[in-house]
């Protein structure tokens, strides 16, 4: 050989092997399983480069010198696709669409995931419905013995999540006796009503925000803005295709499905499902997919059903339990 | 859209990045991935009733972007430098079964990107961003082209070092 493999590999990618060139590489990945799997490794990292530093240049242009005139690649890429996504609209129209709103990958992503983050700041409040999918036990061992002998938490299914900004929430669980276990923050204590014994406050805001998935792993359900952010860093985003596009879709507006894939590395549930009103960029669903929550791990969803201005006090606890009640400061 | 139609297009999103690859390897030309990858998208969706669930997504649609890739040289009837079937064969098999290690292990790409400052990341982006090949970048930045070529590959492998460094200091080595 007169090349070394990684020399022949980068410069395949260049487009700048001669044809003996190509010859000796087809034989060098054809005389191991092991050279085809190191190809297969460059060919990856090749592939993603691309992706990533579009990516980065959508979110920091930088100005062009007069010596690189070209069009930018992404832009001659568009025109290609405009037009042969025009052919195809001819023979099957919406599966052309289909693959405009899959094919724009992560560049789009970036830019509808800033606008998403954008959206969360209209100031109204927001309740949502919680379904849990599914229960699994964690793959790791549950670290914290204190956590661990804790009583079981009131079921998460079928709970309402109020929230306002600021960090305020008001999550209301109904246990199997019928009755409900209340927690909540109103921006200057937090607290949590159990059906039974002393309701309990703490100025300390995180004292009661435990039994929130999400919380302990950056994803914070109840500032969905900063749980975005966070999406943004530890997370792979891809868009799928523009649902209820069509005039006649019985009334419903045009929403949209961002799927996001956690990196290696980070924190949170495995998989995020953000679908959202795509005049808007209102949050109409998310569903969470493999979320850690104490020793388990859920997927579970959060619908919004309500968007208005809660009364003032809607966030304290004494909007949610009789005033006899006994209170305790934590 | 209906639920197959929905259910299509979920799974493509989880593979695509696998398909991307597989037909980048074998097209080397990022205008001619893009182009057989929306082809390939097209023909998943057309036929994704006749896939069979047992089997794995990526798999099916590797095989649905082999023959779009095949379609494609046959149509454009040029005179490209391309591997045989054979070796195609063996890379294509080499995807089906990479797409959760190398997904989770490019995770970093990004932090090691951003280390990069200089002559190093005007390079790279020049490469990627730009898509221009190293005869092209040398003209622009006073190197020969040969030295751009190797300047790339050792951007290249500087960016793999560091991907595997941080996913072995996470204790999550591929």
């Amino acid at each position: 050989m007169t090349h070394i493999p990684g020399d022949l590999i980068s410069r395949y990618f260049d487009g700048d092997l001669t044809s003996d060139e190509l010859r000796e590489l087809q034989d060098w990945l054809r005389s191991s399983s092991d050279h085809i799997r190191q190809f297969t490794r460059a060919c990856w990292l090749h592939d993603r480069l691309r992706g990533e530093l579009q990516s980065i240049s959508q979110g920091n242009p930088t100005p062009l010198s007069p010596a690189e005139a070209l069009p930018p690649a992404s832009m001659r890429y568009q025109m290609r696709s405009v037009a042969i996504t025009a052919c195809l609209i001819a023979v099957v129209a919406f599966l052309s669409l289909f693959w405009l709103e899959v094919g724009t990958t992560q560049v789009s992503a970036a830019t509808e995931l800033n606008r998403l983050i954008s959206a969360q700041n209209d100031h109204l409040d927001k309740t949502y419905e919680v379904d849990v999918e599914e229960i699994a036990a964690s793959r790791r061992p549950f670290g914290k013995q204190s956590e661990a002998n804790r009583p079981p938490k009131p079921p998460l299914d079928g709970a309402v999540l109020h929230v306002r900004h600021g960090g305020q929430f008001v999550l209301i669980r109904d246990q199997p006796d019928g009755l409900s276990f209340i927690t909540g923050c109103n921006g200057r204590t937090s607290w949590a009503i159990r059906p039974d014994g002393p309701v309990r406050f703490s100025r300390d805001l995180t004292r009661f925000n435990r039994d929130l998935p999400g919380h302990e792993h950056d994803i914070p359900l109840i500032q969905i803005e900063d749980g975005l952010k966070q999406i943004r860093e530890a997370y792979e985003i891809q868009l799928l295709p523009i649902e209820n596009a069509d005039a006649d879709n019985g009334g419903q507006s045009p929403t949209r499905l961002m799927v996001a894939v956690k990196k290696r590395g980070h924190r949170g549930p495995q998989r995020i499902e953000i679908t959202y009103s795509v005049a808007t960029g209102h949050i109409r669903q998310l569903r969470f997919v493999e979320m850690p929550y104490g020793p388990e791990r859920l997927t579970l969803r959060m619908t919004l059903v309500e968007e208005r201005t809660l009364r003032p006090d809607f966030f304290d606890y004494q909007s949610h339990c009789s005033a006899d009640r006994i209170v305790e400061e934590e | 859209m209906d639920n197959q139609t929905r259910q299509a297009a979920r799974l493509w999103t989880l593979a695509q990045p696998a398909v991307s690859a597989f037909v980048l390897s074998v097209v080397r030309d990022f205008s001619v991935r893009d182009d057989v990858l929306q082809e390939t998208a097209v023909a998943v969706i057309e036929s994704f009733e006749r896939y069979d669930t047992s089997r794995p997504f990526v798999s099916w649609a590797i095989g649905i972007a082999q023959n779009q890739i095949r379609l494609y040289w046959r149509r454009e009837k040029r005179d490209h430098l391309i591997f045989d079937d054979d070796v195609v064969d063996l890379m294509a098999g080499s995807f089906k079964t990479s797409l959760p290690e190398e997904t989770a292990s490019l995770g970093f790409l990004r932090d090691c990107l951003n280390q990069l400052e200089g002559r190093a990341r005007e390079l790279i982006e020049m490469r990627y961003t730009r898509d221009l090949k190293p005869a092209s970048i040398s003209e622009l930045i006073g190197m020969s082209a040969n030295s751009v070529a190797k300047a790339l590959q050792r951007l290249r492998d500087q960016l793999r070092d560091c991907i595997e460094r941080k996913n072995s200091s996470e204790g999550c080595a591929p």
